[in-house]
């Protein structure tokens, strides 16, 4: 099957004005994204996100490697057409309404008039904002720019959608609004492609995650499998607080409420020799538990490496 | 084919609707309608003695007839150096920022990830603020034309000249604003540059005075390479009032040199634009 994104090696290199200094933003990121997943991209702040997304546009063009969105060549420009995009610091003209603004966008799209009205009616019926149709983007909040930017990369009914921060700006019910959109496309077969720093909403949303770090991937995988198993949570009453201590060195957390004493273990050998310690003192366990890491753990355990 | 136009139309619509949304393009439409409210209540054609005719302005005038052809065509000239002028640093002025508001971050990015080519984007928005001041230009030259027409009953069809020529040299100046908006994205300097270039055309059509007050060959040469490389508004414009003024025009060279200066700055504009990232 064509994947919905494929990078091979993709590099890009920004050069200081007079040659001297070179950024390496993005360093032979090789990603392949199957169609119809959620798939997330996570990173630092300077990470080379924001470069990869464009270079998935053609907004920046790769200094080596290359890209290809459905088997096409990202360079050529009807290869956009089947992608829907949502920037992250947008700057729609403040001149339109909201109705103009997606129209005018459709119509770059190649979407007809007949066909432009229809899904503007249906998008901002979606997206709650059929009241502010006719008024103009300068009286949008935040949050209802960022829909209404959701509406316009929805607007031609793409096949791979790139969102840069998505629920940025976006109060609680806009953002569960989002999350449910997405689910409903996802259920559709569309692919999206996420690039957030809200990594609890990426894990709520996405199957699948690659985390950039200076420029490269440090980690990808299904986020089922990124965060199963991960970490261990001891339980163990009255630990005797010299003992408490020596686990309490060996464990990546620590709790204690009402003589409960709760240990949090990164991996099985630590959890077990927590257990020989206890047990050799004679405390009792009262649980040891398999448990789930968040992917914000697994995102600061693989940038911590 | 359709999927072109319908790009372009929507290109076309959205430079209109910007345009109209800035102050500066109403007071350049103010602007004109001033001129023709000017020849509308304020200038009074008396016709005497068939062929001739007095004329009066804010109720002051002569009471000497003037052939009304040479009335008309001072008139007509005197539009035609308005908007030659005038009418033209308004027009830069108010464009310049209708182009580089189009590179502004956020907004750049989301018009090159619609499948559209880079190339179709810069001409679509090059031919909307075009046709923004074509408007303008028609609105006020035809405006005058019947204007005077009605009023004096004299039609020289030589005067709509203007309009082709005016929007020409408008242009050579955008391309100029569109080269310097795809490099800098700065609306300032693309209004200076193309102020520049205006000034520049008199000073170097003076060629026979240059041959005369430069005294090293060099320097010649320079002035003249200058002359025959920048566009030459100034030439263009003197020819626009020959023909206003029915009389002949010797040499069409200053149009196509400037034609070619235009298309060359515009290439580079696009082939800057194509390889740029944002």
């Amino acid at each position: 099957m064509t994947p919905a994104i494929e990078t091979r090696q993709v590099t890009k290199i920004f050069r200081t004005r007079w040659r001297r200094k070179e950024i390496r933003a993005v360093d032979g990121v090789s990603l392949r994204v199957e169609p119809g997943v959620i798939y997330g991209l996570l990173g630092p702040n300077g990470a080379g996100k924001t470069t990869f997304v464009k270079m998935l546009l053609s907004v920046v063009r790769p200094t080596s490697g290359n890209a290809r969105v459905f088997g096409c060549d990202v360079s050529i420009s009807w290869a956009r057409d089947k992608i829907g995009y949502l920037p992250e610091n947008h700057r729609f003209p403040t001149h339109l309404t909201g109705a103009e603004m997606l129209d005018f966008y459709a119509a770059l799209s190649g979407m007809r008039t007949g066909e432009r009205r229809r899904r503007i009616a249906e998008l901002l019926d979606a997206l709650d904002l059929s009241r502010w149709a006719g008024v103009r983007l300068k009286r949008y909040s935040k949050g209802m720019l960022q829909r209404l930017g959701l509406a316009q990369a929805l607007m031609h009914s793409p096949s791979l959608l790139i969102l840069d921060e998505p629920s940025d700006g976006v109060d609680p019910v806009g953002r569960l609004r989002i999350r449910e959109i997405l689910k409903e496309l996802e259920a559709r077969g569309v692919t999206i492609f996420i690039n957030s720093h809200l990594l609890n909403e990426v894990e709520q949303l996405c199957r699948q995650v690659a985390i950039l770090d200076r420029g490269r991937v440090v980690l990808t995988g299904k986020v089922s499998e990124l965060t199963s198993g991960q970490s261990y949570c001891l339980r163990s009453p009255n630990v005797p607080e010299q003992l408490a201590e020596t686990v309490k060195a060996r464990a990546s957390g620590f709790a204690a409420t009402d003589g409960m004493y709760e240990f949090h273990f990164l991996d099985r050998n630590s959890a077990n020799a927590a257990v020989d310690l206890l047990r050799g003192q004679g405390c009792v366990i009262d649980s040891l538990l398999r448990t789930r890491s968040t992917l914000e753990e697994v995102f600061m355990r693989t940038l911590n490496a | 084919m359709r999927n072109f136009l319908r790009v372009t139309a929507a290109l076309v619509r959205d430079t209109f609707r910007e345009a109209f949304a800035r102050l500066v393009f109403w007071a350049f439409y103010t602007l004109s309608t001033l001129v023709i409210v000017f020849f509308l209540f304020l200038l009074k054609i008396d016709m005497v003695e068939g062929a001739r005719a007095t004329i009066s302005v804010f109720g002051q005038g002569s009471n000497r007839a003037r052939d009304v052809q040479d009335v008309i065509t001072i008139f007509q000239a005197g539009t035609a150096t308005f908007l030659y002028t005038w009418g033209m640093a308004i027009a830069v002025f108010a464009s310049a920022g209708l182009i580089s508001c189009m590179f502004e971050a956020g907004r750049i990015e989301l018009l090159l990830s619609k499948p559209v080519g880079r190339a179709h984007l810069l001409l679509g928005r090059y031919l909307g603020t075009l046709l923004v001041v074509t408007l303008n230009i028609c609105y006020l030259v035809v405006g005058v034309w019947i204007i005077l027409g009605w009023k004096a009953g004299v039609w020289k069809a030589a005067f709509l000249w203007t309009i082709p020529a005016t929007v020409f040299l408008f242009a050579i100046l955008l391309s100029v604003i569109v080269l310097l908006s795809v490099l800098f994205e700065n609306a300032a300097l693309s209004i200076m540059v193309s102020f520049a270039l205006m000034v520049l055309s008199p000073i170097l059509a003076q060629t026979k005075l240059a041959e005369r007050l430069l005294s090293a060959q060099w320097s010649r040469s320079l002035w003249k390479a200058l002359y025959h490389i920048f566009p030459k508004g100034y030439d263009i414009g003197k020819m626009t009032l020959e023909i206003v003024r029915g009389r002949t025009v010797e040499s069409f060279l200053p149009i196509w040199s400037s034609a070619l200066f235009a298309v060359v700055v515009l290439g580079l504009s696009l082939r800057v634009f194509s390889r740029k990232d944002y």
